[in-house]
């Protein structure tokens, strides 16, 4: 059991940084600031992170910016980026178009 | 719906060689690449592996993939390119994107061997065009022959980043730095040594602060940093240049075994895949080898793949447990070689004070890359004898031993122990063949003659830029820091199939500079 | 083992929990402790749906609550919250390709027109006007002008962000086990790692999982549950504001600010899936026939890339609407589940109606009908 408002007291407020500008996922334009103030406003998991601020969700799926972003919520957290558990994996592993996915070759269909 | 044996998911190292064990064993595997070329990461390797002979050793990377293909080819694995896996979902159903359709295949076996992707560090300006990461700078040069740029600056100084280094030499680069957050070097000395003595300098405990540039990479400063990773004002260093590398360590892509549901663990060489000692995941029938369980070399995800590919032959039940012991105990041995020495696994993060012979370690190579004058007469490799002998300057425990095969007069051991550093044996005439130069993976063996007369000697050392310099020439020759010694001339300029690309060249210096001269740079 | 206690407990930290838990900060109620099972705010249907903000289509019990969060709840929102919740009230078209289809959608619009919501069938012509990039095969929609589409994730984790700043205690990986009662009320509530909370009013806002609580006290709610599936583009130009429906049902969804297209579609082979609720795999087949159907509504659409596909169960109720009902042979328990799929649209009002269900107060539109013992025999 994780409680947030404890989790939140312990963290303290969030303090700006003089990086907060900085580019973290590229593909979405999020900046470490953004995601900093995330956590402190209580976005925990990197599904949260994810989902309030975009990260990850771009044509790279977090491929680059995922461990990135992990670090960024480990440090804010006062907690080891082994704890931090990463995004879901989803189909497809590489961004492709309808047109071919649409024709996925099955037994009977056209 | 089409189902087989096994299905490979990458056509790299690991995944080949699960295939060929899987086919040698009667299984039908096949192999699906997202590339158009199969052979993963090893036709970008140009330079020469380490290992035993066993691990393909002095053998270099594409050549090693070369010999992968035809072997699978000879098993009749069945390879199919272009082919990207979109997903891996229950009863081991695989979609694959094949041209403009996707397929469904089904495997009784699945193998991932999907390898890793490059890290990225965020700094300012990293977004900038010009900065890349060191394989696709690896990828532009070796596989397209593209110049990635004019003035680089490397971050990291892992394997990669020294290996990538020394490639952007070859390539015709000036490669201005390295640069690493970390108080000292990660990779193997002699791939250090290789570029320090060709003048690249080493910042340690530096990182970059900033790339300038607007539309393109014009520069970069770096600062150095405390123990904390916080930059220390007033440290600032900028460099002017088009390029900067990242090689800033690998990340398994790990993906599709996440997405089918096996356990996962957060290690330092990645998020991976929880397997047994036989590669095999905690959802029965799925197996993974190779980057994609662990970051590794190329050479332990050969064996890797093999010690896979046998055991599912034995899930499958086309080996027996006996057949795959005793498999297994051929390919653990090779693949326990791999992990020892200063690098092993465990090592990670250590500082090792001292050689498995008691030796200290060279605190300079740590730093600045290159064994200090006054330090490089502690190693057992570096003697001194009348006429010529070979001068092995090699002074990490790393599992490496073709130098001791090279000589066919028996002038070097290493002994049993395949970490051990090399012994040269005087009591054995050398004959200056040059063979052990050109077997070391590393660049690290020179034939010394300290007296040719006339208080001169010479200094063969290997070489493999081009052009070649000309017998007769005159030029520099450069100490281990790649700082001039004193003037050169070439007096000899050896290529041979058996060298493969290795040139041996030969100077002539004052002999007091015999001990001191590895590198020539041309007037 | 600990024992803590509140004003009134939320087991479910989804959008309808996280919304509750708001309204109920805002009304002043200091205590407001919220229970999610999972670690991450929202995990379950409220970040898996495609985000559409509905009044057309809905049964007459909830069509009221489900209007009064679209005239009164949604277009201010994001301004309440602080946060874009990226609402959109650009209208529904819900297309059909066959007569079959239109005549469908007709009844729906007459049943939709008597109970007071702007909804009518609309020409071929009138949907190119509404919507140039659909094909010549849609003949016909239905159209309400008043129906939008919001972003589910933001509008869940907005009303956590605005909840959590107000002083409420959340809870995450806080599975709970069993409920209990303390002298014919239902007070206890403990977690399957032990602890303990107590509170007078306990608010069941857990998706399927609402029905296993619920049995810890004898209360059966009947519930069954779907998988369903959603994709997203990448990002393309921006091309329309309107939610998509179509009459068939193949698929549904929006282009979302971002730019990306969110559309939920399916196999057919939805109902014979043998998943635990644990588990959210995606099927091999649905993603394709999910693209078949959009790109035989929207030709355009032939080469957006699709980044990503997941799935998510839905807590399909018997009848269709939800269970929103005080149990009053347990007193102290509030069940708001079995929203069937569509939940996201409503869960403002929800919210605001389970707050005010919680301190007594009469609720902003009467949901009398969706009380959790409406369920009878049919012979």
């Amino acid at each position: 059991m994780k409680d947030i408002q404890e989790k939140r007291k312990e963290i303290g407020p969030f303090i700006p940084g003089p990086d907060d500008d900085l580019l973290i996922c590229r593909c979405e334009e999020v900046t470490k600031g953004e995601i900093r103030q995330a956590v402190h406003a209580g976005m925990f998991t990197i599904e949260e992170i994810r989902r309030f601020l975009r990260c990850g969700m771009g044509l790279c799926q977090g491929q680059t910016c995922g461990k990135l972003v992990k670090g960024i919520v480990a440090r804010e957290l006062q907690v080891s980026p082994a704890e931090i558990e990463p995004a879901t994996s989803r189909a497809p592993m590489r961004p492709t178009e309808m047109r071919i996915m649409a024709k996925d070759g099955g037994d009977d269909r056209e | 719906m089409e189902r087989y044996d096994l299905i490979v998911i990458g056509a790299g190292p690991a995944g080949l060689s699960a295939a060929i064990e899987a086919a040698k064993n009667g299984l039908k595997p096949i192999v699906f690449d997202e590339n158009a070329r199969p052979g993963g990461q090893l036709f970008k390797q140009i330079h020469k592996f380490f290992g035993s002979k066993e691990h393909k050793a002095k053998i270099r990377g594409f050549k090693i993939g070369d010999d992968l293909l035809a072997e699978a080819s000879e098993n009749g694995v069945q390879v199919v390119l272009n082919a990207t896996v979109m997903g891996l979902y229950p009863e081991k159903e695989v979609t694959v994107k094949i041209g403009e359709e996707i397929h469904h295949y089904k495997g009784d076996s699945i193998l991932t061997a999907t390898g890793a992707s490059e890290n990225m560090v965020p700094f300012r300006g990293w977004t900038t065009p010009g900065v890349i990461g060191a394989g696709a700078a690896q990828t532009m040069m070796n596989l397209h022959h593209i110049k990635p740029g004019n003035k680089v600056l490397m971050l990291g100084s892992g394997n990669v980043g020294l290996v990538v280094s020394y490639q952007l030499l070859q390539a015709g680069c000036e490669v201005v730095a390295v640069v690493d957050a970390a108080p000292r070097i990660g990779g193997y000395g002699v791939h250090a040594a290789k570029i320090a003595r060709c003048g690249v300098p080493f910042y340690l405990s530096n990182t970059i602060v900033e790339v300038t540039g607007d539309e393109a990479v014009d520069g970069v400063t770096i600062a150095e940093v405390d123990r904390n990773f916080q930059f220390i004002p007033g440290t600032e260093k900028h460099f002017e240049v088009d390029t900067v590398c990242v090689a800033v360590g690998l990340s398994p892509m790990a993906q599709l075994l996440k997405q089918a549901g096996c356990k996962m663990k957060d290690t330092p060489g990645g998020f991976i895949p929880e397997c047994d000692e036989y590669g095999a995941t905690s959802v029965p029938g799925i197996f993974a080898a190779g980057d994609v369980a662990g970051i590794e070399e190329a050479s332990s995800a050969m064996i890797e793949g093999r010690i896979a590919g046998a055991a599912i032959a034995n899930y499958l039940g086309y080996l027996d447990a006996d057949g795959l012991k005793e498999k297994e105990n051929s390919l653990e041995d090779a693949l326990g070689s791999l992990r020892q020495g200063m690098f092993a696994p465990k090592n990670r993060g250590k500082l090792v004070t001292k050689t498995e012979e008691g030796i200290d370690t060279s605190m300079n190579l740590l730093e600045k890359g290159f064994v200090a004058d006054d330090e490089i007469e502690r190693y057992p490799g570096v003697t001194h004898t009348v006429g010529i002998h070979p001068v092995m300057e090699c002074t990490q425990n790393i599992p490496c031993n073709p130098c001791q095969d090279a000589c066919a007069k028996g002038c070097i051991s290493i002994g049993a122990n395949i970490t051990s550093l090399p012994v040269v044996k005087n009591d054995v005439k050398c004959i200056g063949c040059g063979m052990c130069v050109a077997s070391c993976s590393g660049q690290a063996i020179f034939l010394v003659d300290e007296d040719t007369g006339d208080g001169y000697g010479t200094v063969t050392l290997p070489y493999e830029f081009l052009p070649l310099p000309e017998t007769g020439e005159k030029g520099i020759a450069l100490g281990r820091d790649g700082k001039k010694v004193c003037e050169a001339e070439v007096v000899s300029v050896r290529s041979a199939k058996a060298f493969d690309h290795t040139n041996l060249l030969t100077i002539r210096v004052p002999s007091d500079m015999t001990m001191k001269a590895r590198f020539y740079k041309r007037a | 083992m600990s024992k803590m206690t509140a004003d009134v407990i939320i087991i479910g930290g989804g959008v309808n929990g996280c919304a509750t838990a708001y309204y109920l900060a805002k009304k002043g109620v200091k205590d407001v402790v919220v229970l999610e099972a999972d670690k991450s705010i929202g995990h379950g249907g409220s970040s898996r749906n495609g985000g559409g903000v509905r009044q057309s289509g809905r049964d007459m019990r909830e069509l009221p609550y489900a209007m009064y969060a679209v005239n009164h709840m949604w277009p201010t929102l994001s301004e309440e919250l602080g946060v874009d919740v990226e609402y959109y009230q650009k209208g529904n078209l819900r297309m059909g390709k066959t007569e079959a289809h239109l005549k469908k959608l007709e009844n729906l619009a007459a049943r939709s027109r008597e109970l007071g919501l702007d909804m009518n069938v609309v020409d071929a012509k009138t949907v190119k006007e509404i919507c140039p990039y659909l094909s010549d095969e849609v003949i016909g929609a239905s159209w309400c002008p008043t129906d939008g589409h919001a972003n589910p994730m933001v509008t869940t984790l907005a009303y956590y962000k605005r909840a959590v700043e107000m002083g409420v205690r959340f809870f995450t990986e806080a599975k709970v086990a069993s409920l209990g009662l303390y002298k014919g009320k239902l007070r206890r509530v403990i977690l399957e790692s032990g602890e303990v909370f107590e509170a007078e009013t306990v608010i069941i806002a857990a998706g399927y999982e609402s029905r296993y609580l619920a049995r810890t006290v004898g209360i059966d709610v009947p519930l069954s549950t779907y998988f369903e599936e959603a994709l997203v583009t990448e990002m393309q130009p921006h091309m329309f504001d309107i939610m998509l429906g179509c009459a068939d049902g193949d698929f549904y969804g929006h282009q979302s600010k971002h730019g990306s297209f969110v559309f939920g579609s399916d196999s057919g082979l939805e109902e014979e899936i043998d998943m635990p609720l644990t588990e959210l795999k995606t099927s091999s087949l649905t993603v394709s026939a999910g693209c078949r159907a959009i790109m035989s509504y929207i030709p355009l659409l032939a080469d957006a890339k699709i980044v990503r596909t997941w799935g998510g169960w839905i807590d399909m109720c018997h009848d269709g609407v939800p269970v929103i009902s005080r149990v009053d042979e347990v007193p102290g328990m509030i069940l708001a589940c079995g929203f069937t799929g569509h939940g996201f649209g409503t869960a403002p009002a929800v919210g605001l109606m389970l707050a005010q269900m919680a301190l007594g107060e009469e609720t902003v539109v009467d949901i009398s009908a969706l009380s959790y013992d409406r369920f009878k025999p049919v012979r």
